[in-house]
């Protein structure tokens, strides 16, 4: 069996859609999200087969120019990820088939998905360097136009324009890498950005590189991570990314974008732990502190979505520190922040998909202080709903719980394997978040769940169909079982899981977590938050402000910091411009005066050909050819 | 190495140029019994395209034939199939131009087509000269076809100018023989440096720049391509004008062989003039076939840059800087066929025989597919990346500034900057006016277009091609 054209396929397939989708749905509105749908249950099945009939790892690339190939790379990692992919992605557009159902626009809406994933899918596949960085590119387009979906409302169109703005950061930075990258080791290889040239030759990059350049390159490519991983201090973008339709924040959150950061560091993790402890400790740091930032934003936020939002940074954070804590876990460091990443995508679609459906019931009121009792009137959703929020809060046994109280564990051991003070604060910071992420997600639970009704819509809330729920069941199952499959999944990306802390630490984060959920059920499961006032706190209102991160963006960087600047170069340029428009009009003239030339005489013809070729002549006497 | 074959054996090497000539013959006969438009096309098109699949056979095997007048190698074949191919290109949309005496016009096309690729076939000037000629005659006929007055005038500005360049060419030639001795294009660099050699060269280059629309010879070429047919004006700007191109791509590679007198200097001066007026007297022209026309003056500008970067290569004595600058322009020639020919065929889509901008306006509501295929092709003659235009354009550039010619890019790159005003000029009209009551949409219209368009976006990502040309320059130096 030809694996690497079954590889091909597996993006190619979503991608001969995104046209067919568009054309068919011109027509059949309806046909579209079939079509994107079967397309994406192609690259489901032949991700299945590619897992199925491995045995090592398939390399095909061709030349596209220069020393730059193209072409597919799949080993476990890449196998593992596409099969995440295509399966939630899958889910999500089964789901988007109801969801989008009565959008006119919902032909242009699945030819965009099925692009997105297709992009996201071709990225995992990539062989190299500046191929993943295009299909990078393509996902990051695609994010754009999706959350611009409903471009005619005004936040939308802002909110997808600083998406790809705030993104555009950190792409510049994995371009600044990768020129690095090339232009150091293009002199002496043949292909330099080849992905499994650079994991299987890391100690001929390093020498050639040095270490100070090599620890230059991954933080590059760590910044590219941090704008598509919305990590701090890139992470502005997601909350409001949350204009566009919620199964497109579930792709985003889940599938195809922001995992993809995850994924770069993953992909080529020996560029990291060649650079040494210094780089891994930016990794764990920056991750950590991600989380526990994010999650103090989640707890004072009423959109439900931009709740969700929040908790994603927050686990990315996870996922990211994961990552750096290659000194005590290992080559697993890759299989617990995967792990991580896979039990996430599973119950974050799952609740970005419940909450689509209270949002579609109650007409895009996304404000949780105006739900409540909907668990009586919308059952199986809130049920749902209620499964992802334990596995998003780690309680045991869901899957949350294996994949992040192991990561705060090895933080504990990363803690405890040096003396420095701030080798701890990867622990600390991931510790708090675990309280604080029980904390948002049950305040957010409580406040839909329980209580009364708080708005006219909320009181005549029901759930619809059990067929629109159908694919959110298996993501619910994985959710609550795949725990149990983690010693599996560490040792097909090739790690193991051998740690050892004391049992006191290893239940901490549960414990905390428990604490959280009673806490917030003490204030929000029992209305009591109705009676506090918080406006007038200052700590409240710093978070409220997003610790006025995006103030700072918006106020100090751009209007006080770029605009003004701009501003100069606007007045430059504007008393310039007459000038230059001068000049046009100027070339127009010319254009005009040389075509009188053009006489339609042919006599004329005859004359500048004669005169031309004596000035041919005489230049050519003058330089000195005859 | 080069094989010598002698006698009957020979033959076999001609049949592409038999394929064609039998055929031209057959569809003449059979007009006499009154074969239609179509059929005449389609004949005409299996015999080139069955010329064109035997020729693909013919690769790798360089060979001289008929004492050593004709020289089989892969840099003429390699011509041979763009000259079959812009032949291919114009057959079927020539149905909406033609039609009286259809069989006289594509006997005429395959006839043409014959003198094309003999002319890619040789390494003699005497060769060179009487297939150059076959193709001029020939062009002449089909620029007179209809005889309405637009279409004389057309033809008759084309004769002359024509008939005084085939006069220079011939003075050239003589200077050539008076220098060397030989009509064979292969001389030693001792010779190259005397002076009648360099007046040859002045000459030829004068010569053939007439087919090839340079500068002081360009005239005629906005009149007739504005005059004649619109797939006669695709074929001239696209076949006939890469003959030249080709000849002296022949010429001036063997001619430069020691160019120890800065005779780049010559080729530098007139493409930055051919440039700069082609570009600039586009800007504000408004009849869209003399728009082209402009445009393809200054294309033709882009095209001899290539003998600026080879000769100046070839001064400081670097063989693979002047292969490589050789096969940009190439590389240039392959994409220039479809852009060029693209365009000059979109003009079947007005039904008036003076096309003005305007009469495209509003295309997109009327044809998306034209819309979008004609954008692509000018987009691509503006140099837009992900065309094969803009390729072409990269590799051109790129051979410049290999030769340390930097300044010389900047002009170019400059001169394709000012060109984008014109061409989007163009888009914007076929988006955003409301649509004309002169266009004429059909699918012998449109297929072509989007044919090309295709072409030009996988030219436009096909780096790979590069590196298969670079190979097929070799045959040019022994």
């Amino acid at each position: 069996m030809d694996l690497a054209l079954i590889a091909w396929f597996v993006f190619l397939s979503p991608l001969i859609a995104f046209p067919l989708s568009y054309f068919a749905g011109l027509k059949w509105k309806n046909w579209s999200g079939i079509i994107a749908s079967s397309s994406i249950a192609v690259s489901l099945i032949l991700s299945f087969i590619l897992y199925l009939y491995y045995s090592v790892p398939v390399h095909s690339s061709y030349n596209w120019f220069y020393s730059f190939n193209y072409g597919i790379f799949v080993d476990h990692l890449s196998i593992a990820m596409v099969m995440m992919v295509s399966f939630v992605s899958l889910m999500i557009h089964l789901f988007a088939i109801y969801y989008m159902g009565k959008d006119p626009n919902r032909h242009v809406y699945f030819a965009e998905t099925s692009l997105f994933t297709a992009g996201m899918l071709g990225l995992v596949l990539s062989s190299n360097l500046l191929e993943f960085f295009l299909f990078w590119e393509l996902v990051g387009l695609c994010s754009y136009l999706l959350i611009g979906f409903w471009f005619f409302k005004p936040n939308a169109a802002s909110a997808a324009k600083k998406a790809f703005i705030v993104t555009r950061v950190g792409d510049m930075s994995f371009v600044i890498g990768l020129a690095v990258l090339y232009s150091s080791l293009s002199p002496l290889t043949a292909n330099p950005l080849s992905i499994p040239f650079l994991i299987n030759n890391m100690p001929f990059v390093l020498s050639v590189l040095g270490s100070g350049k090599l620890a230059l390159v991954s933080i590059l490519f760590l910044g590219g991570a941090i704008g598509k991983s919305s990590q701090f201090p890139l992470h502005v973008w997601i909350p409001d990314a949350m204009e566009g339709p919620t199964t497109v924040s579930a792709l985003i959150h889940a599938a195809t974008m922001v995992t993809a950061g995850i994924y770069l560091v993953a992909r080529i993790y020996p560029l990291y732990y060649y650079s040494g402890p210094d780089v891994l400790y930016t990794l764990a740091i920056i991750g950590s502190f991600t989380a526990i930032f994010a999650g103090i934003l989640g707890l004072v936020v009423n959109d439900i979505k931009r709740i969700l939002a929040y908790s994603t940074i927050s686990q990315l954070g996870y996922m990211l520190s994961a990552l750096g804590l290659f000194s005590v876990i290992g080559l697993s460091a890759v299989g617990y922040a995967m792990f991580h990443l896979f039990v996430h995508a599973f119950f974050k679609a799952m609740l970005f998909m419940g909450a689509g459906v209270i949002l579609l019931t109650l007409m895009e009121l996304r404000d949780v202080k105006r739900m409540g009792g909907l668990w009586k009137r919308m059952p199986i959703t809130v049920s749902i709903i209620f499964i992802g929020a334990l596995a998003l809060s780690a309680i045991y046994p869901t899957a949350g719980y294996f994949s992040k109280d192991e990561i705060i564990s090895a933080a504990y051991v990363y803690m405890t394997s040096s003396g420095a003070w701030y080798y701890a604060l990867p622990w600390i910071f991931l510790t708090v978040g675990a309280f604080l992420t029980a904390a948002y997600t049950f305040r957010m639970f409580f406040l839909v769940a329980l209580g009364k009704p708080r708005s006219e819509l909320a009181d005549h809330a029901k759930d619809p169909s059990i067929l629109v729920l159908l694919p959110l069941i298996p993501l619910a199952i994985l959710s609550i079982i795949y725990g149990f499959f983690r010693g599996d999944f560490l040792s097909y990306l090739g790690g193991s899981n051998n740690l050892y802390v004391p049992l006191y630490i290893k239940y901490l984060p549960l414990t905390l977590a428990l604490l959280g959920i009673l806490v917030t059920y003490l204030i929000y499961g029992r209305e009591t938050w109705m009676h506090m006032d918080l406006s007038k706190s200052r700590v409240y209102s710093l978070v409220k402000n997003k610790f006025y991160m995006d103030k700072l963006f918006t106020g100090s960087v751009a209007e006080r910091g770029i605009l003004p600047i701009s501003g100069k170069f606007a007045s430059f340029e504007n008393s310039y411009n007459t000038d230059v428009e001068k000049l046009g009009r100027h070339a127009l003239d010319l254009g005009t005066a040389m075509r009188k030339l053009q006489s339609g005489v042919i006599e004329s013809y005859f004359a500048l050909i004669i005169l031309g070729s004596a000035v041919v002549f005489i230049i050519a006497l003058i330089v000195g050819v005859i | 190495m080069t094989a010598v074959v002698t006698g009957i054996d020979a033959l076999q090497y001609f049949i592409p140029e038999f394929i064609l000539g039998i055929t031209g013959f057959a569809i003449l006969a059979a007009g006499m019994f009154g074969s239609s438009r179509k059929v005449n096309a389609s004949i005409t098109f299996v015999s080139l395209a069955a010329s064109f699949v035997y020729t693909l056979t013919m690769f790798n095997h360089p060979v001289y034939v008929l004492s050593s007048t004709f020289l089989l190698d892969n840099f003429g074949l390699y011509f041979m199939l763009l000259f079959l191919a812009a032949g291919m290109l114009i057959t079927f949309p020539a149905i909406i131009n033609i039609s009286a005496k259809s069989e006289i016009f594509f006997s005429l096309l395959l006839f043409t087509t014959v003198g094309m690729i003999i002319a890619a076939s040789s390494s003699n000037l005497i060769v060179l000269f009487v297939s150059f000629e076959a193709v001029s005659t020939g062009t002449y006929v089909m620029t007179a076809f209809h005889k309405t007055e637009r279409t004389l005038e057309a033809s008759t500005k084309y004769f002359f100018t024509g008939a005084v360049s085939t006069s220079i060419i011939v003075l050239g030639i003589s200077y050539f023989y008076e220098a060397t001795g030989t009509f064979y294009l292969s001389p030693s660099p001792a010779i190259i440096s005397s002076g009648a050699m360099l007046v040859s060269l002045i000459l030829l280059v004068i010569g053939f720049g007439f087919k090839l629309a340079i500068f002081p010879m360009h005239q005629w070429a906005i009149d007739t391509y504005d005059g004649s047919e619109n797939s006669v004006s695709a074929f001239l700007s696209t076949g006939s004008k890469l003959v030249a191109f080709m000849i002296m791509l022949r010429v001036f590679v063997s001619g430069f062989y020691g160019d120890a007198n800065d005779f780049y200097i010559i080729f530098t001066l007139l493409a930055i003039v051919t440039m700069t007026y082609g570009n600039f007297s586009a800007l504000s022209e408004t009849n869209l076939k003399r728009l082209l026309a402009y445009s393809s003056v200054a294309q033709a500008g882009y095209l001899i840059l290539v003998f600026s970067a080879a000769g100046y290569a070839i001064g400081i004595s670097d063989t693979n800087l002047m292969e490589y600058a050789v096969a940009a322009g190439m590389i240039y020639s392959l994409v220039y066929i479809f852009m060029k020919g693209g365009a000059f065929l979109a003009m079947n889509l007005s039904s008036t025989k003076k096309v003005d901008v305007s009469d495209l306006s509003g295309l997109n509501k009327k044809s998306p597919a034209a819309a979008l295929s004609l954008s692509i092709l000018l987009l691509s003659l503006a140099g837009i990346p992900f065309t094969g235009g803009f390729l072409g354009k990269f590799f051109l550039f790129l051979a410049l500034i290999e030769v340390k010619l930097w300044w010389l890019a900047v002009i170019a790159i400059l001169n394709s900057a000012v060109s984008v005003f014109y061409y989007l000029r163009v888009i914007l009209v076929m988006y955003r006016g409301e649509p004309s009551e002169n266009i004429k949409v059909s699918s012998l219209g449109v297929i072509p277009l989007v044919v090309c368009a295709a072409a030009v976006i996988i030219l436009g990502v096909y780096f790979a091609l590069f590196s298969t040309v670079l190979g097929f320059v070799g045959g040019l130096f022994r």
